[in-house]
């Protein structure tokens, strides 16, 4: 396309056809005010405000909605333009009430500050303010529509960012507002109080719900969110140390853009709890009491050195967290395997099925794992497997659901008509555990079609033939038994399908499932079959639900692989880390949490140093494991919050928060994200990595980091997959760094196995329970809600977490939305209040996680997930009755 | 007041022909308006889902505009001008006789879904001043008379139907 030139007030520009007048502009650094402008949004031209002049016809034009031409002689500030920039502001404030003295939005209305350049004080017009009532009653929100001025950025915002649709322009001229179906408050309509329309509204009319702070913050910083592995990219702003607001970082080439979501926005108020950790404790007669710093440290490292020698290094074990940053984790199970000998070290990513990610990260030899969430866009088809990502990782559904607005096929497989239904093109309701039979099937319909990548399976694969075979042994018509699903549903889905480059999005539907090794063969055949991997228009998406669930992997804390995923079990890699550390590495396979568990119940377990995790409430049977615990020597627990596994421990160490740290994490696409604090931690508490510099003096250790940079450059020195981590140029993608990535372009591998197909019989109805229960999360917990738990806001709002039920059955059971009800498992109970929905099948129920005290653990078996005896943590089967 | 019936399956059948096309919001909004003389709100959601809109910007156009209407009205909607050249030639004493004979005031409409009276801020036809429009038909140069012989003719009408 040819460059336009043109000139804005003197200055020559060239600038591609279609550019904006604005946008031209602002490349050269020249400033036009605008209203309704934003970068990520449509341009829509509604506030006037952007005017400019063409000197040449005298023409005005609203800037940021008008291209450039050829010969434009552009001026932005001519006195024309200034009066009609001046009448405009003044009829905007005319219709305006005039409460900016008390208004939340204070400095930072965009609007007075467009008045206060442009020197509008008194408008001399008559006021006509427009009084709506104010809308306050959610915790998150507060909607003063009066100060509205129908700039329209939170209606795009809602539709074409975050596509919720909870807000639309209602009624016309004067009365017009932005307002919910049927006018309700926010809180009755669809909106999932993401804050995105919040952050960007230029007035008051949208603004912060605080209950303990009014005003603008003192200081702002940047930082990634601790909540998710998305890892949005944020600036929070605090006053007198305390993070007081959040806001999107509305940085280019972030994953999250201007899009955030409730946790990240708004449940960072668990910062300021009182239960927040400020100095170390120990427990005295079983009371937790205030100790100095030295003291805690040198009791905890004595305690653990005296309990590896008089029981040996596999008495001593370690939970790192998929929370803390990549430089402590690796730091973590460094104390672990080269000052204890042994790699029993594991972190909360247990819980969020490692097992079946193991089966990604050993048939593919650690490749594919990771791909940009901005390749959703590029996807040809999307297929969400067992995952409800506007729960568990919501920005990234924005991304699945721009995606199929714009026309993508999207295929949801879910027994629950999860809010991504209503975007899919096919909605494949299966029978819970039966999705290794549905991909299976799927691959076969594929296959007769003729509908394979041949050039890739040659390529890069092996086995090929022996999976057709299996392929061609399936019946369909079994396939739609086992599954529940119509032959109609499986053919429009496999033409859906046919000849594109797939995305898979893979959740806990899968991964924590009975079946889900199986499941997750099966669907890697089909994802290697369609030539879906190394395409940027397929490929495989794991959710990640924590912060740094790949980060501590990474680093390797885990009891099978060594820092950089090396196989613990290959003598070569054992070495090149036995060099590195200057110390023997034990080649024996280390304890999982659920062995941890189990080996404290034997008492062959004596001594546990946890970090940032919280077992007691996030692993199923919370009292086998509170006991199991007990039984403990010696449990040494580093935390930012009083929770529940504390109590019980010996030692408590106050951490850092994520916003009061330095560190980098790894988001689930595989980017390093680093960043520097916000706020000083809290009271006495530290840097996690700092404590473990600290401790790893006292228990012998010679080597003394003092800077995290030390640590980095480690890192970076020893992890190819981090080489960059203490460069200057930011440390990147794990993907594109790694060198064992399987895949390039033009690369060599080994070739990738196919495995055979797998027929699966699930039989799982029982007459003493009759139900199957799907457990799944809810947007406003994160994990099992330790910590947006402890959010005010979260509890304000007073989601209940109801169990949800089919008509059918509440009508059967004689059960109404608010009843209580009991529900039962072989392995407990729990009790609580149901919600009769339409999208869910007889016989299924679903029960939100993380509330409670997340109860919900106490109706699942405490198995090791994937292991061939476990039936899973997905669901289970129970019965109900009336309370 | 009891809710107006309406006939569900004539609502589906036609939001049901209009399945999956983004594009003919207008056109169906315009059907529904006709055959069931208002837009049940209940139907906005139904609208919605099947033209892969979201409710509210379904609601949004709807409240846009002035032809639709999300209250049932009445078999006969009564607009009288309340315009400039209308209040000069006596549209206030039209308005007046008209909330006398039909019972009702601005906005309202009787329990059987006869009447439904409105005011309008001009309609356009002020050389006939004092005007009204009775549905799609214009009345002119009113005075009391006439007014009560064109409702006459309505209230005829509706016995016979
Ligand atoms: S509420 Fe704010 S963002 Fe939305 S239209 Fe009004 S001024 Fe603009
Ligand atoms: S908070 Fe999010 S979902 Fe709610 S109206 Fe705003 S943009 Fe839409
Ligand atoms: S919780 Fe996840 S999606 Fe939400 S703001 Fe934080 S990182 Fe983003
Ligand atoms: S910024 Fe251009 S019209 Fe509002
Ligand atoms: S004023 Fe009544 S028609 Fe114009």
């Amino acid at each position: 396309m040819e460059d336009i030139t043109l000139t804005i007030n003197g200055k020559n520009i060239s600038c591609p056809s279609g550019t904006s007048i604005l946008e031209a502009a602002k490349q050269k650094g020249i400033k036009i005010p605008t209203l309704c402008y934003h970068p990520d949004l449509e341009p829509f031209g509604a506030c006037r405000l952007c005017l400019v002049e063409d000197e040449k016809t005298g023409r005005l034009m609203a800037s940021c909605v008008t291209p450039v031409a050829p010969n434009m002689t552009i001026l932005t500030d001519s006195p024309t333009i200034k009066t009609h920039r001046t009448n405009i502001i003044r009829l905007m404030l005319a219709n305006h009430p005039e409460s900016c003295i008390v208004c939340s939005q204070g400095n930072r209305c965009e609007l007075r500050q467009i008045a206060a350049d442009l020197g509008v004080g008194e408008t001399d017009l008559y006021p006509m303010p427009h009084y709506t009532g104010l809308e306050a009653a959610n915790p998150f929100i507060v909607r003063d529509l009066s100060k509205c001025i129908l700039c329209g950025k939170c209606i795009r915002a809602d539709h074409e960012l975050v596509v919720a649709g909870a807000i639309d322009y209602n009624l016309r001229g004067f009365k017009s507002r932005p307002a919910t179906l049927y006018d309700m408050p926010l809180e009755r309509s669809v909106c999932t109080f993401c804050g995105t329309c919040l952050s960007m509204c230029p007035t008051g009319a949208l603004s912060l719900k605080n209950e303990q702070y009014v005003g603008s913050p003192q200081n702002e910083s940047k930082t990634i969110c601790g909540f998710c592995g998305v890892g949005c990219s944020i600036v929070m702003g605090s006053v007198d140390g305390r993070v007081v607001e959040v806001n999107p970082s509305h940085e280019q080439e972030t994953v999250n853009g201007s899009t955030l979501c409730v946790r990240g926005h708004f449940a960072h108020d668990f910062l300021n709890t009182k239960d927040r950790l400020t100095q170390p404790m120990m427990s005295h007669n079983g009371e937790l009491t205030p100790v100095s710093w030295d003291e805690a440290l040198d009791i905890a490292a004595k305690q653990l050195v005296d309990i590896k020698k008089k029981y040996g290094p596999q008495s001593v074990a370690f939970i790192g967290s998929s929370k803390c940053t990549n430089e402590e984790n690796y730091l973590f199970q460094k104390i672990a395997r080269v000052l204890f000998e042994t790699n029993n070290v594991d972190n909360g990513g247990y819980m969020s099925g490692r097992a079946v990610l193991n089966r990604v990260e050993k048939r593919m030899d650690g490749g594919y794992r990771i791909n940009p969430l901005s390749n959703i866009d590029k996807a040809e088809a999307i297929v969400l497997l067992g995952a409800d990502p506007g729960h568990s990782v919501p920005v990234m559904s924005y991304y699945v659901k721009r995606a199929s607005r714009k026309g993508t096929p999207l295929i949801v497989v879910d027994p629950k008509k999860t809010e991504m239904v209503p975007f899919s093109s096919v909605w494949l309701n299966l029978i819970p555990q039966s999705d290794s039979q549905l991909i299976n099937g799927l691959a076969a319909m594929l296959w007769k079609k003729n509908s394979f990548d041949a050039a890739f399976i040659d390529r890069f694969t092996e086995g090929f033939d022996v999976y057709c075979e299996g392929l061609k042994g399936l019946n369909i018509e079994t396939v739609c038994r086992d599954t529940g699903l119509t032959m109609g549903a499986m053919e429009k889905t496999a033409d859906l399908l046919a000849g594109k480059k797939i995305a898979f999005v893979c959740g806990n539907g899968i991964l924590k499932q009975r079946y889900g090794i199986h499941s997750m063969n099966a669907l890697l055949n089909l994802l290697l079959m369609t030539g879906s991997p190394g395409s940027e228009r397929g490929g495989l998406y794991i959710p990640a639900r924590e912060n740094n669930q790949v980060g501590a992997w990474d680093m390797g804390a885990v009891p099978d692989a060594l820092p950089g995923r090396r196989d613990l079990g290959i003598e070569s890699e054992r070495k090149d880390w036995e060099r590195a550390w200057q110390a023997k590495i034990s080649p024996d396979r280390g304890l999982d949490v659920i062995r941890m568990i189990e080996e404290a119940e034997k008492g062959s377990l004596k001594a546990l140093y946890i970090m940032g995790e919280n077992p007691l409430r996030s692993l199923p049977r919370p009292e086998r494991v509170r006991k199991s615990l007990e039984r403990l020597d010696f449990l040494v627990v580093q935390d930012i919050l009083l929770s529940e596994t504390c109590k019980i421990a010996n030692v408590v160490l106050p951490g850092a928060a994520f916003c009061e740290k330095a560190g980098s994490f790894t988001n689930m696409e595989g980017k390093i994200q680093p960043f520097e604090p916000v706020v000083a931690p809290l009271g006495e508490a530290k840097a996690d990595w700092e404590i473990l510099d600290l401790l790893a003096g006292k228990m012998g250790s010679t080597q003394h980091y003092g800077s995290l940079e030390k640590v980095k450059t480690e890192i970076a020195r020893f992890i190819p997959m981090y080489r960059d981590l203490d460069g200057h140029e930011g440390p990147g993608w794990v993907g594109n760094k790694g060198d064992r990535r399987l895949f390039n372009p033009d690369g060599e591998g080994t070739l990738i196995p196919f495995t055979p197909v797998v027929s699966i019989e699930h039989k799982d109805i029982n007459d003493e329970y009759p139900f199957t229960a799907i457990l799944g999360s809810q947007r406003f917990h994160l994990g099992s809600g330790t910590r947006t738990g402890q959010s005010d806001r979260i509890r304000d709002y007073g989601v209940k977490g109801e169990i949800e039920l089919s008509l059918e059955d509440g009508a059967r059971l004689n059960v109404q939305d608010g009843d209580s009800v009991r529900v039962e498992s072989e392995h407990g109970f729990i009790e609580r209040e149901i919600k009769l929905e339409k999208g869910l099948s007889e016989g299924f129920i679903f029960i939100p996680v993380a509330f409670n005290a997340n109860d919900a653990m106490n109706l699942i078996g405490l198995t090791r997930l994937g292991g061939p005896d476990s039936p899973g943590w997905q669901g289970c089967q129970v019965k109900i009755m009336k309370l | 007041m009891k809710p107006k019936e309406i006939d569900r399956e004539q609502l589906k059948a036609i939001i049901d022909r209009h399945r999956g096309k983004t594009w003919a919001l207008i056109p169906l909004l315009q059907e529904i308006q006709e055959t069931i003389g208002y837009i049940p709100p209940e139907s906005i959601e139904t609208v919605a889902e099947a033209l892969n809109l979201f409710p509210s910007q379904v609601q949004g156009v709807i409240t846009f505009y002035a032809g639709f209407s999300l209250e049932p009205k009445g078999k006969y909607v009564v607009r009288v001008c309340r315009g400039t050249a209308c209040h000069v030639k006596g549209g206030r004493s039209i308005l007046r006789l008209m909330r006398k004979e039909l019972g009702l005031d601005e906005g309202e409409t009787d329990p059987e879904y006869r009447f439904t009276l409105e005011t309008v801020a001009c309609l356009g036809a002020c050389f006939l001043a004092p005007t009204m429009m009775v549905n799609r038909n214009y009345y002119g140069k009113l005075n009391p008379n006439k007014v009560t012989s064109v409702l006459a003719q309505y209230r005829k009408k509706k016995g016979e139907s």
